[in-house]
């Protein structure tokens, strides 16, 4: 019985010390996993909470307060057009997430098929896909995105969709590593044996057993997400200012950063910059968990 | 006077799961046996059984989280148990040495058959280079390999399994140990092969006057080319005797059901074997005898602690229902 | 006379390995009848293309060369989807159980996807003939809810002929079944497939390389070696009066478990040779002990032995020369 081998030895423990335990069970294997969900946990909060916390419209702006640096009605100062930075930088969460979780499942939504296919038929259809995904992998993705967002026109959803396509290789070869693991076992033969249309064994035999390590990638790629559309932002080329997206804030507060007024551009920075790392941090964490093979393995 | 004596070895895997809960898996409860030189002890079990981390555990050769947590192994004198780790590192190779499964996996792909066996030598002697070349193409010959100097040269991957299997042998020869751990050592050969590799084996124990152990779940193997065997059932050794002795009169239950399921038995007769059952969960074993779940003369005598009883000239049995088994069991 | 279940003629199978492009030539004009309700037992050593053989038997794999006529069908040319209508009368169990199963699908949904896929059964019907196949295999109906990883090894096994059986098929292949089992599993599992070979009539391909099981369970035997047939006959006359010499020396490899038989044993030297470097002539003639110049050039056919219904390939059986000295 491989259950009671699991949880054989029951001693009584409340709910509290089992979820404590568990706390303290993921943080000895992976201590920075914590931080990084509470930093996401955070500005999943801010954003959530956006309208309660902001003391200002995050787009009203007021030509008499132009430039000022923070104050107490202020805390970070409000920007060129006199909107005040710090309730676009918490309103700007709800971009971050608006672009993270979208792209990402755009990404697994085309990588996974396709790498699933990719990985069982094996042959010439898997060596042509596979060049396809090299093809992206070797072209700067930052400027494959400046290219095409630039000429489908800087709209939230060209951003949103050319990065989650940008962005689906990268499952496709962790889904199609995992399928040819797995293709030699004999689950799959198996599943040939009682007569399992090609449909079947890909979505209800391999899938659920090769999804483990694309779920791993997520955060990790949610924080690509941020970080390149902030990129894009900052270029001009993405979400253009006056809306409250990080990206935008800190190409804004470029151009005064010169002239010392650096509250405009470092405040989104900073939110950006700790965004990033936090769904990093989660990300490495989750990879332990979910794919330790894959991580000591080696990349 | 045996030259290898273990008593009451414990072993144990202690871990943390992922609720910070330590857990503990008693792999070995208690082991005890012992091997003399000129014979052939063989070591049997079910998969979990606890026969390779015997051997492991014996070797000194665990890794965390696995831990020897009680009991003594007494080696030609020693308590092996007390060996700092380099003495210990100078005995396996030389005094003690271990055949594998897989053999063609144990041996390093990137030297050459010569060089390995060369260093097995003189890591532990200061044989010069040139003698223990010498040594290394007699100890080739000596297990059966053609043309022992121009199979010097040879890669680990141009050798079938039977041959780095018959190199491994020559390789735990290179010291003239005084025991040798086979664990496994055909699983995965074919069986006009391992013919070979056992006889070789054998005429080794005889010749060179070694103590040998092998770890197999073939009872075909036990039978034919072992002097003594016993039989482990989750991390005890639950009864061991001669093996004409065991296979004539098996006292344990388990024991009964191993040899009514080898397919001579089930040819000639028509009783069912009842056998089967999953192995007992080590992070929570019975009190008593490990066997209890699975078996059908159990009572509440069962739950207290147990030893092995001699139950005849030099075999022994660790059950409190002897009686009721033998009255008991279909003929 | 009555007409095989299933007729392979002159199969063939040649691999080309990626990286060299040499041929593997796994199975070189395999031909046997099977009949309905027969067992027929297929021993060989690693190499020997047994595996392969069953699974071009149920068309996991398509012959290079041959033909395998199933209830008066040749489905050696089938396409895929032609071939998975064929899935419920031609079945497979595997060698090890721990992979054969879905890790993530609940054990009554891996028995019942074969009835999902051949019959309509509505929902209820299904979970009730779900719970009859796993009572049939002796299989506790309190694991239908469990996950494979639950379960032990003999339990998987059961699990695995379950599915097998769940169609009603008329014949299974069996690769290895209870090779990686424990001895006293493996008994249960033996003992299963005896009962169901009763029960439900279905012709038996047994694959192995233990010639003490193949022995408990088989009619009929079949020989292997390097992808060709060497003998072929009745499980009884093959074990006591083996005609080929590879089956006298493997017949005296093997160990039984009992310390009170003797062995007569045939000491064979070096290893069966690489598939990719066939030798020429008999396939046996790099290691037989009886080898004359003339097996090195030509295939041996196979020739009858007494009424026939033992055959083997062996030019020295003709006249009487066949036998091994111990």
């Amino acid at each position: 019985m491989a259950d009671l081998a699991l949880d054989g030895a029951p001693k009584e423990r409340s709910t509290i010390e089992k979820v404590w335990g568990k706390v303290v069970g993921i943080s000895r294997r992976s201590p920075t996993s914590i931080i990084g969900f509470v930093i996401i946990l955070f500005f999943g909060f801010l954003a959530l909470l956006a309208p309660l916390l902001m003391p200002y419209d995050p787009i009203a702006a007021n030509p008499n307060l132009i430039l000022s640096g923070p104050s107490a009605a202020h805390w970070f100062g409000t920007d060129g057009n006199g909107m005040d930075v710090f309730s676009r930088v918490i309103f700007g969460s709800r971009f971050a997430f608006g672009i993270a979780i979208p792209v990402v499942i755009i990404a697994l939504s085309i990588g996974i098929p396709i790498g699933l296919y990719s990985g069982y038929k094996g042959g010439n259809i898997d060596e042509a896909i596979m060049r396809v995904v090299d093809a992206f992998r070797v072209f700067p993705s930052i400027i494959l995105a400046l290219a095409v967002v630039a000429a489908a026109g800087p709209s939230l959803l060209n951003v949103v969709l050319v990065i989650g396509i940008l962005d689906a290789p990268i499952f496709v070869r962790v889904v199609r590593a995992e399928v040819l693991a797995l293709r030699s076992s004999s689950f799959v033969e198996s599943g040939l044996i009682v007569g399992n249309p090609t449909w079947r064994i890909l979505f209800v035999h391999l899938l659920p057993n090769a999804i483990q390590g694309a779920m791993a990638q997520t955060a990790v790629r949610a924080a690509w997400a941020v970080r390149i559309s902030a990129t894009l932002a900052f270029l001009g080329i993405g979400i253009q200012p006056p809306t409250p997206e990080w990206g935008a804030m800190i190409r804004q507060g470029a151009e005064f950063m010169v002239n010392g007024q650096w509250w405009v551009g470092i405040f989104p920075g900073v939110a950006l910059i700790l965004m990033v790392l936090g769904f990093n941090m989660f990300g490495d964490g989750l990879q332990d968990l979910l794919d330790p093979k894959r991580r000591s393995g080696g990349k | 006077m045996s030259l290898l004596q273990v008593r009451d070895l414990h072993t144990h895997f202690i871990s943390r799961n992922l609720d910070n809960e330590i857990r503990v898996a008693k792999a070995l409860n208690g082991v005890s046996f012992e091997v003399s030189r000129g014979e052939v002890l063989g070591l049997v079990g079910e998969t979990g059984a606890g026969k390779s981390l015997t051997a492991y555990s014996v070797m000194d050769l665990l890794k965390p989280p696995a831990k020897v947590v009680g009991g003594t192994v007494e080696f030609d004198g020693r308590n092996l148990r007390d060996l700092e780790a380099e003495d210990m590192n100078k005995l396996r190779g030389s005094e003690i040495a271990m055949v594998v499964q897989n053999p063609r996996s144990s041996l390093d792909p990137l030297t050459r058959v010569g060089e390995q066996l060369i260093r097995v030598h003189t890591a532990h002697t200061d044989t010069s280079e040139s003698a223990a070349r010498a040594r290394a193409i007699e100890k080739l010959g000596a297990v059966g390999i053609p043309a022992p100097e121009q199979r010097m040269r040879a890669w680990p991957h141009e050798l079938s399994g039977g041959m780095a299997q018959r190199v491994l042998i020559a390789m735990a020869l290179m010291n003239e140990p005084k025991l040798i751990i086979a664990d496994e050592p055909t699983t995965g050969l074919d069986v006009t092969v391992q013919a070979q590799i056992l006889d070789l084996l054998r005429e080794l124990v005889v010749t060179h006057n070694v103590a040998a152990m092998v770890i197999t779940h073939d009872l075909g193997i036990v039978a034919h080319y072992c002097n003594r065997m016993a039989v482990m059932f989750a991390g005890r050794i639950v009864e061991t005797g001669d093996v004409e002795t065991v296979f004539d009169n098996p006292s344990h239950p388990y024991t009964r059901t191993l040899i009514a399921s080898t397919p001579e038995r089930l040819k000639e007769g028509k009783q069912k074997v009842l056998g089967g059952g999953a192995p007992p969960n080590l992070y929570n074993l019975p009190p008593g005898c490990h066997y209890v779940e699975r078996c059908r003369f159990a009572d509440e005598s069962c739950n207290k602690p147990l030893s092995l009883d001699q139950v005849g000239d030099g075999h022994f049995a660790m059950c409190t229902r002897l009686d009721a088994v033998r009255e008991g069991w279909p003929s | 006379m009555t007409e095989p279940l299933l007729r392979a003629d002159k199969l063939t199978k040649h691999f080309v390995t990626p990286r060299t492009g040499q041929t593997v030539r796994a199975v070189n004009g395999v031909s046997f009848e099977m009949f309905a309700g027969q067992t027929v037992g297929m021993v060989g050593e690693s190499g020997s293309g047994k595996s392969t053989v069953g699974r071009m038997v149920v068309r996991l794999l398509k012959p290079t060369q041959g033909s395998v006529t199933f209830r008066g069908r040749d489905i050696a040319p089938l396409r895929d989807r032609a071939v998975r209508a064929l899935r419920s009368d031609l079945q497979m169990v595997f060698q090890d159980p721990w992979s054969a199963l879905n890790p993530r699908m609940r054990v009554k949904r891996i028995i019942q996807e074969p009835l999902l896929l051949h019959s309509k059964l509505s929902d209820s019907e299904r979970s009730d003939r779900v719970e009859e196949i796993a009572r049939s295999v002796r299989l506790n109906t309190d694991l239908l809810t469990r996950f494979p990883g639950e379960l032990s090894g003999g339990q998987l096994q059961r699990v695995c002929i379950a599915r097998a059986i769940a169609t009603s098929p008329g014949l299974i292949v069996l690769d290895e079944p209870t090779s990686s089992l424990d001895l006293s599993v493996r008994a249960g599992i033996l003992d299963l497939l005896q009962e169901l070979r009763e029960e439900t009539g279905a012709a038996m391909l047994f694959i192995s390389h233990d010639l003490g099981t193949v022995r408990l369970v088989s009619d009929h035997i079949l020989v292997l070696y390097l992808g060709h047939i060497v003998e072929s006959g009745p499980m009884a006359k093959v074990f006591d009066e083996p005609a080929h010499p590879y089956t006298q020396t493997l017949l005296s490899a093997h160990l039984p478990a009992d310390p009170r038989t003797q062995l007569h044993r045939h000491l064979l030297e070096g290893e069966i040779p690489s598939p990719i470097d066939m030798p020429p002539g008999c396939p046996f003639s790099t290691r037989c002990p009886l080898v004359r110049d003339e097996c090195r050039t030509a295939l041996p056919p196979m020739v009858d032995i007494g009424d026939g219904a033992q055959r083997a390939a062996c030019i020295r059986i003709r006249e009487g020369s066949n036998q091994v000295p111990l």
